[in-house]
């Protein structure tokens, strides 16, 4: 097993009287593909929220790289090395593939009378992102409106691997997703660990986890009530820790 | 071919209501040959800096995903705040200019503040603050308005200096070229800059935008005070240019700048904004409201074009997104 990446220890966020985790520990290895599972409310999205920096636990410690870290603000995440995917918020759809890319760390052009956006740069990186993910139809100026969900995903979790990103979180990749869409995000994940990139990816759909996790964990009430790689389990036992119901049948 | 038109169209948002414009330009010049006379024209542009520079901060705050109902009575304040200061002997008119766009500034700052970290709708905050602002406008002036010295100042002139042709009705206020420097400025930033992307992105998908470690509360906060401090310092040159600061001007140029915003092709959810649209926007709605009446349209009759303007423009903007296959 490769050496540790993140380290989380004892997270807890309270929202007033709500608890939303409850002392959580949490661990990703290099190149390991994480499943976070649980039902709405477990507290997944707090969870990966914290780690990448968009909010601050109320209490607990986190280490990246072997190395104690604070992150104030998504900013400092991304500097770290972390890059999140959100479901519904992957890409910006009134802006063109190429800015989409460059989001948040736009090449400027120095050459030029006034500084500007190196479109040119931004274009030429963006043709061979698109190659990367097999869309090579694909115009880089073309708005990201015009494409669709599966192309979006593949998009936004290639820009994490075109920035050398060392942990990529995937929120819900596939949901809203076709069957051929999702086969093909999925496939991408798995790429992406052969490349020596870790990523956590959260989802309700434990078949799709099942497919390319190496290790699941699962979160009940704000609480970890399982962490289990997966040769160790079973789709059943999983549905199981989720529900904190026996499945019958 | 017929899809070919709609993308071209929909690519280019600006295309409609230039086509509008034209159109309108041409019925009226036809209906009335004294509409394109060099009187009429310099009536027009007389006027159009003034609300063409709120438009430009609000073509921006709307691309971010906000919008401003207070900027009309900015509009009115600052220019009664300064000649207030200056008449009272408080301190000369220079110092008096500084004092008064800072406190636009800091009443844009207020603005964003309570819509991004109290997180109150830009509809309640900016119809609160025109309320505060515009009371505080009519109080203290007493409700008269506030004449300037007739004297030229440096700063007058450079802000409202009228060009006079000799032996012709031609003049150009200098305020034209504000609004051209303006409009320049605004186009480059909103276009060529990564704060311009940032932006579009904050407008167009703030989770998105903040996950890439955009600080989209401080874009917005920037661009609220952008937009006040356009606001008052269109303001400020509408009252050297008549010469009178009147604590009730600017009411309702909010909505009539936004109708001009949007009719140009900015998304009033934000997202998607032009500032040559903007502009195409502004002439549109000056040119209709100075049309009807060359042609002998009753004034009172203005609000019935400017509404049919803004429907069928909406409708044309509606039906490109639906056909191009946008969602914004």
């Amino acid at each position: 097993m490769a050496k540790e990446l993140v380290k989380m220890k004892d997270i807890v966020k309270t929202y007033g009287k709500v608890e939303a985790l409850k002392g959580v520990d949490f661990n990703v290895s290099g190149e390991e593909i994480v499943g976070l599972v649980g039902d709405n409310g477990a507290g997944k999205s707090t969870l990966i929220e914290i780690l990448s920096g968009a909010q601050r636990p109320t209490s607990g410690k986190i280490w990246f790289e072997g190395e104690e870290v604070k992150f104030n603000n998504t900013k400092d995440g991304i500097n770290a090395g972390i890059e999140t995917v959100y479901q519904d918020a992957a890409l910006v759809g009134q802006l063109s593939v190429a800015r989409n890319l460059f989001l948040g760390r736009e090449p400027l052009n120095q050459d030029s009378f006034l500084p500007s956006l190196d479109e040119d740069y931004m274009n030429k990186q963006a043709v061979r992102l698109l190659q990367q993910v097999g869309l090579t139809s694909i115009d880089p100026t073309a708005k990201v409106n015009n494409l669709s969900g599966g192309q979006r995903q593949s998009i936004a979790i290639a820009r994490g691997i075109f920035f050398e990103a060392k942990l990529i979180i995937l929120d819900e990749p596939t949901n809203n997703l076709g069957v051929e869409e999702s086969r093909n995000v999925l496939d991408f994940v798995s790429e992406m660990k052969e490349q020596g990139h870790s990523s956590v990816f959260i989802t309700h759909n434990i078949r799709h986890i099942y497919k390319v996790a190496d290790r699941i964990v699962v979160l009940r009430d704000g609480e970890k009530v399982g962490d289990l790689t997966k040769e160790d389990t079973t789709m059943e036992e999983i549905e199981e820790m989720v529900t904190g119901l026996e499945v019958v049948g | 071919m017929k899809n070919k038109v709609i993308e071209i169209f929909a690519a280019h948002r600006e295309l409609g209501p230039l086509l509008l414009l034209i159109i309108l330009g041409a019925v009226f010049y036809s209906l009335s040959p004294a509409f394109l006379s060099v009187l009429n024209i310099t009536n027009m542009i007389e006027f159009i800096p003034e609300i063409g520079i709120i438009a430009l901060g609000m073509t921006l705050l709307l691309t971010g995903g906000e919008f401003d109902l207070s900027v009309g009575a900015l509009f009115g304040f600052t220019p009664v705040l300064m000649f207030i200061l200056k008449n009272e002997g408080f301190m000369g008119i220079e110092m008096a200019f500084f004092v008064v766009i800072a406190i636009a500034a800091l009443i844009g700052f207020t603005n964003g503040i309570l819509v991004t970290k109290i997180g109150i709708s830009s509809f309640l905050v900016t119809i609160g603050m025109q309320l505060v602002v515009r009371g505080t406008g009519l109080y203290i002036s007493e409700g008269f308005p506030q004449s300037s010295w007739q004297a030229e100042t440096p700063l007058k002139s450079a802000l409202a200096y009228s060009i006079d042709f000799p032996g012709s009705y031609f003049k150009i206020i200098v305020s034209l070229f504000w609004f051209i420097g303006l409009a320049a400025l605004a186009y480059y930033v909103l276009n060529k800059t990564r704060f311009g992307n940032w932006i579009k992105a904050t407008g167009g998908n703030e989770k998105a935008a903040r996950a890439r470690g955009i600080n989209t509360d401080s874009v917005k906060i920037i661009l609220f005070m952008t937009t006040a401090v356009l606001a008052g310092f269109a303001g400020i040159i509408d009252a050297f240019r008549i010469g009178s600061a009147y604590p009730v001007s600017g009411t309702g140029y909010e909505l009539e700048v936004i109708a001009m915003t949007v009719i140009g092709g900015t998304s009033l959810f934000g997202g998607r904004g032009t500032v040559i649209g903007t502009i195409l926007g502004v002439l549109l709605l000056r040119t209709i409201r100075n049309g009807i009446v060359v042609v002998g349209v009753p004034g009172l009759a203005y609000n019935i074009f400017v509404g049919l303007a803004i429907l069928s423009m909406m409708g044309i903007h509606a039906y490109l997104e639906k056909q191009s296959g946008g969602v914004s």
